[in-house]
């Protein structure tokens, strides 16, 4: 076992520089200079070339590619992101960690529905299969996945906040209140994943031969459905929501600007607004560790909670 | 299997039903009963009339010709966007599967490397580098889709050349390109087709979202996602004027998927659950 997450381990470590050296192309390739950006953004009004030079020197822009790569890469491991281009009062990282909590909050909230929603669900769904319930979740689902998330959220907004004048319509003053509309609009838009998931999973547990043997024994219904067909199809939906958290971080993107809520998407969209490449590189950067780290957190969950997968390695 | 998509009813009823979508986009000048990008101020937030069937906007503007002309970008970037990932993603996954060897080595581990980011994240890191604008929209989804058709393409090119039709092809001289172009190119043509056509509702949504956060379509131009940005702003006042647009992309994504389910079905009878 350990040996295996040792080598799960290493492995992940090509994938993250990857992904930081990609982070890094990225911020290289805007077309405009970096020593004159951060002159500009230090408000200095005449920009010469001499003084130029001198800022590419300073910032070690003159050094290789891979030189600065690396720099720029311990830069980040100290948690020293660099500043903002739009406000240079601020470094990105204070600006990251002033969103982080209200997008958190936010993709807590709707992994909470999602799971509260899609497990009983989609066990109603495969136990009942074919049945009226079954049929009307189906249909759900399928026009669910064609709605757009931001107009599921105005629907919402317009409904419960200003026809029936239940909940604040946008930001983030009311406490949990505000948050309740726009978790569940994050929460739908991944609520027919896991439902079709668990539905699909339980149903080819189902056919299964221990089932047919349980129901020899004469075991009842009930505890067959519960003890083994459920406890087997939900080690995947673990795993499955697991690696969804990432996805389900990067998705509030739309649903912060659509509710106005300051969090981490908000800020990235008004970096792509403001050109604030700094922002949205850190961002981009933050997403793509959340990933890969998630990713592995649940790879190894998964090896150890289901025994089958133990002997491959 | 053509036939039995003929005899299905729910595929001639949606495949109609797109067509006259697209007609209705085509004829976009003829069918619209008023110019969308007319204002007449005095007659904003108008109801439901027969001069205006669907009510006018925050400017005064007929929704429905708003929403008729609105079909043109909606699908016609759709389409595109479809068409450069398939012709991006086809080429790299056909190179891959054919040749094998370090060119499949070199494009799979791009492919895994783009598959290891998320691609929402994606789309918005390209646009930002690109800079606010309807074709890096497109260029953004090309970008972070392909790579899912390179991998899924290289594996059905995969499995059609080991087929005996295709060594044979070889062993009486043909040139690769003519293999790769008359043997196994139309071979993985069907399976292209069903894979694009589920995705064509993913691509309209994902459209219409940037241009919904003012990242896409700008907005005079009159595209579904830039009408419900409109929209929001009049929110309080008129939320009547977010339902044609959002129920209009509903629908259609709705008879995309259905048709992508039922081509799918076609293709592969065995897999139905």
């Amino acid at each position: 076992m350990i040996k295996y997450i040792t080598k799960r381990l290493l492995t992940a470590i090509p994938l993250l520089l990857t992904i930081s050296f990609v982070c890094f192309v990225f911020i290289n390739a805007i077309p405009s200079d970096p020593a004159e950006v951060a002159l500009r953004v230090n408000q200095v009004t005449v920009i010469s070339e001499e003084l130029l030079e001198q800022t590419r020197e300073e910032m070690g822009l003159n050094d290789p590619y891979l030189i600065r790569y690396f720099n720029w890469l311990i830069d980040c491991l100290r948690l020293d992101f660099g500043i903002s281009y739009v406000n240079p009062q601020r470094t990105v990282l204070s600006e990251m960690i002033r969103g982080l909590p209200n997008t958190l909050q936010l993709a807590c909230w709707s992994l909470v529905l999602v799971v509260v929603i899609s497990l009983p669900v989609g066990f109603f769904c495969a136990v009942y299969k074919d049945s009226l319930f079954d049929k009307i979740m189906r249909t759900f689902i399928f026009m669910t996945t064609a709605m757009p998330a931001y107009w599921v959220g105005l629907l919402l907004m317009w409904i419960v906040s200003i026809k029936l004048d239940l909940l604040p319509t946008s930001g983030m003053s009311d406490g949990y209140k505000s948050l309740i509309l726009p978790s569940i609009t994050v929460a739908l838009t991944y609520v027919s994943t896991f439902i079709r998931l668990i539905r699909t999973n339980m149903l080819e547990n189902m056919k299964q031969d221990y089932v047919l043997y349980a129901n020899v024994r004469g075991l009842k219904q009930s505890s067959i459905l519960a003890k083994h067909v459920l406890r087997n199809s939900l080690h995947t939906c673990i795993v499955a929501i697991g690696m969804s958290v990432p996805q389900l971080i990067a998705g509030t993107i739309v649903v912060e600007n659509v509710f106005a809520i300051p969090g981490l998407g908000t800020l990235c969209i008004e970096a792509i607004f403001n050109r604030d490449f700094p922002i949205i590189q850190t961002y981009v950067l933050f997403i793509g560790i959340l990933f890969v780290s998630f990713n592995l957190l649940f790879d190894i969950i998964q090896t150890v909670i289901d025994p089958k997968l133990r002997k491959e390695f | 299997m053509l036939r039995r998509l003929l005899n299905h009813k729910g595929f001639l009823l949606t495949m109609g039903f797109i067509l006259f979508i697209t007609l209705i986009g085509i004829f976009a000048p003829v069918v619209a009963p008023h110019d969308p990008y007319v204002q007449d101020i005095m007659n904003k937030y108008a109801p439901f009339s027969w001069q205006f069937p669907l009510g006018t906007d925050n400017l005064g503007r007929c929704i429905l010709s708003r929403l008729i002309w609105g079909i043109r970008p909606t699908l016609g970037l759709a389409f595109l966007t479809m068409l450069g990932t398939i012709a991006l993603g086809g080429i790299m996954g056909l190179l891959s599967g054919y040749f094998r060897g370090p060119v499949d080595e070199i494009i799979m581990r791009i492919v895994d490397i783009m598959l290891s980011f998320p691609s929402q994240i994606m789309v918005f890191a390209v646009v930002a580098l690109l800079g606010v604008d309807v074709r890096n929209v497109i260029l953004a989804n090309v970008f972070i889709k392909w790579a899912w058709y390179a991998r899924m393409i290289r594996t059905s090119v995969i499995q059609h050349t080991d087929k005996n039709f295709v060594l044979y092809s070889r062993v009486i001289g043909n040139s690769e390109r003519f293999i790769l172009f008359k043997h196994i190119l139309p071979s993985i043509a069907s399976e292209l087709a069903v894979l694009a056509s589920l995705d064509i509702g993913w691509a309209i949504i994902n459209i219409s979202t940037l241009s919904f956060l003012g990242l896409g379509v700008q907005a005079p131009i009159p595209e579904w996602g830039a009408m419900l940005n409109e929209a929001k702003n009049a929110l309080t006042t008129n939320p009547i004027q977010m339902l044609a647009p959002g129920i209009a992309t509903v629908v259609l994504v709705t008879a995309f998927n259905f048709l992508g389910d039922v081509l799918r079905d076609a293709l592969d009878p065995k897999e139905e659950m």
